[in-house]
């Protein structure tokens, strides 16, 4: 196999560069925040805030048809984004911790999972003794989660919430029962695909609930991201079960990939949420 | 590492070097361009052409563009100039497949083939999705293209000769319709809107990633996603 380091190097540098811009730019925003930050110091919604939030949730399920009978009907039976929202929003408000803090704190202890995760794979001799492209990928995906993180972080505490730096609870045990099992480089290649996975899909549950706006245009900023390691992970993933790991490679040899190489990557035409793989905004609150 | 290794790096990275700058010369036009349609705003209704008439903003139905206490006509601009950009993906990626069907564009390696189809068919049920929404609060369906990137995108067409070129006006409009999805995401006021642009905005980014793949350059070149060549 021929992986051309120095480009690959030079590429990652690359991306380096322009994760140091995006993050000196999403900094930026965030002492225009101390001010919202002072409004909301304790994060913890007065008796009109959870009422309204209350109401806000019994109108969504009014909208998606989603109450009483057709609750159970649907959204209990029914996949995809309706059954998961459904579930979220279902549930009363907690009268302890904003919403919006919530979301951002579980938000932290998903990016931190996948950070502790990358970097057990990386560990694995299987991995660092393996495709050396693998190897780039995990670690500039793991440095990229990281970043995602602190950005996340750095919100939480803009709008007065408590920093969370411990792994999601709910996905850490799934990474706990998977790591036994790793026996070989498509183990690992779809449990880190399964975690972003979460990360896209809970973030996008998410973005119909923020009430912060600057959340919103994070959360949606590193959701993008997430959904291009899920499609580099999916080719990956197709390419080590098809036996064509050479292909894994930057550049690779374009006119020797499969034709399902095109389409492996995106399934189906949007992304499709499930409710097992979403991270309902308690469960990475700080308690 | 021998000689004849650093041999292919530097051609490779000398291959690379030169399809950046034609790259980065092609996209000028369409970032201006969407810099112009970012400009006029998001409220201006207009910013996509569409066929026939339809009434206000006003709905009736149970979709996006009915949202309790949020602004449907604001979702509703966003709707058309969504579908707009839909509607050129779709073009774009149609003239690809008949230029790719005649020759024009050399030898298409199977899994390129594969792909343009897949993003044509994804493109296709985005603009699908939008001009429901469309439907459903009374308005008219989007059939025609977005009127100032049109002409830069077959200009810029025009230049191409291969699969490469192809690939990177690909780029640049899947960089241009995801970022302007994440961009209207704060302004959307409907879950079902939200959720809509959301889910596409993932499918756009990841289109991106297999361009990028394609091209031998890295995938997941960003930490952040941005908003830069946004079109709204």
């Amino acid at each position: 196999m021929s992986i051309d380091d120095r480009q690959l190097i030079g590429l990652i540098e690359e991306s380096q560069d322009l994760q140091v811009d995006a993050l000196r730019a999403a900094k930026a925003g965030i002492p225009d925040l101390r001010e919202i930050a002072a409004d909301r110091r304790d994060a913890r919604p007065d008796p009109i805030q959870i009422a309204r939030y209350n109401l806000g949730r019994r109108s969504l399920l009014q909208r998606l048809g989603l109450t009483g009978g057709a609750l159970a009907a649907r959204g209990v039976l029914a996949g995809g984004f309706g059954a998961a929202l459904a579930g979220i929003v279902a549930r009363p408000a907690a009268a302890d911790t904003a919403l919006d803090v919530q979301m951002l704190q579980t938000a932290s202890s998903l990016e931190r999972l996948a950070v502790a995760t990358y970097e057990a794979a990386l560990g694995l001799d299987f991995i660092k003794n393996g495709n050396a492209t693998v190897v780039a990928f995990a670690q500039t995906t793991m440095s990229q989660h990281n970043e995602h993180k602190m950005a996340f972080q750095a919100q939480t505490e803009a709008l007065g919430g408590k920093v969370q730096d411990a792994p999601n609870p709910k996905f850490a045990a799934v990474v706990d029962e998977a790591v036994p099992t790793l026996k070989a480089p498509l183990d690992v290649v779809n449990l880190a695909a399964t975690l972003e996975k979460v990360a896209t899909d809970t973030y996008l549950t998410d973005l119909t609930m923020f009430e912060d706006v600057t959340s919103k245009e994070i959360m949606g900023s590193v959701m993008g991201v997430e959904a291009q390691h899920l499609a580099v992970l999916r080719a990956v993933a197709a390419l080590l079960t098809a036996n064509m790991p050479d292909l894994i490679a930057v550049p690779t040899d374009l006119a020797a990939l499969p034709a399902a190489a095109g389409s492996v990557a995106t399934p189906e035409p949007f992304e499709t949420t499930e409710p097992d793989l979403i991270a309902e905004p308690e469960s990475g609150a700080v308690k | 590492m021998t000689d004849e290794t650093n041999t292919s790096i530097f051609d490779n990275a000398k291959q690379i070097a030169v399809s950046r700058r034609r790259f980065l010369g092609a996209s000028a036009g369409l970032v201006a361009a969407a810099g112009v349609l970012a400009a006029c705003g998001s409220d201006d209704d207009d910013a996509s052409s569409s066929t026939g008439s339809g009434d206000d903003g006003s709905s009736t139905s149970t979709t996006g563009a009915e949202s309790g206490g949020g602004d449907a006509s604001g979702d509703l601009a966003i709707a058309k100039v969504a579908a707009g950009l839909e509607v050129l993906a779709v073009g774009t990626y149609t003239a690809a497949l008949d230029a790719a069907g005649s020759g024009a564009l050399g030898e298409v390696p199977p899994a390129v083939g594969e792909f343009v189809t897949t993003a044509m068919g994804n493109h296709q049920a985005h603009l699908d999705a939008w001009n429901k929404v469309l439907a459903d609060a009374g308005e008219a369906e989007v059939t025609e293209p977005n009127a100032d990137l049109k002409p830069v995108v077959d200009a810029e067409f025009a230049k191409v000769t291969d699969v490469a070129g192809a690939a990177m006006l690909a780029l640049m409009l899947e960089e241009i319709a995801a970022q302007t999805y994440l961009k209207v995401l704060p302004t959307l006021s409907s879950p079902e809107a939200i959720q809509l642009a959301g889910s596409i905005q993932v499918v756009d980014q990841q289109h991106q990633s297999v361009l990028l793949f394609a091209l031998g350059q890295y995938p997941v070149p960003e930490v952040f996603q941005q908003t830069d060549k946004a079109a709204a």
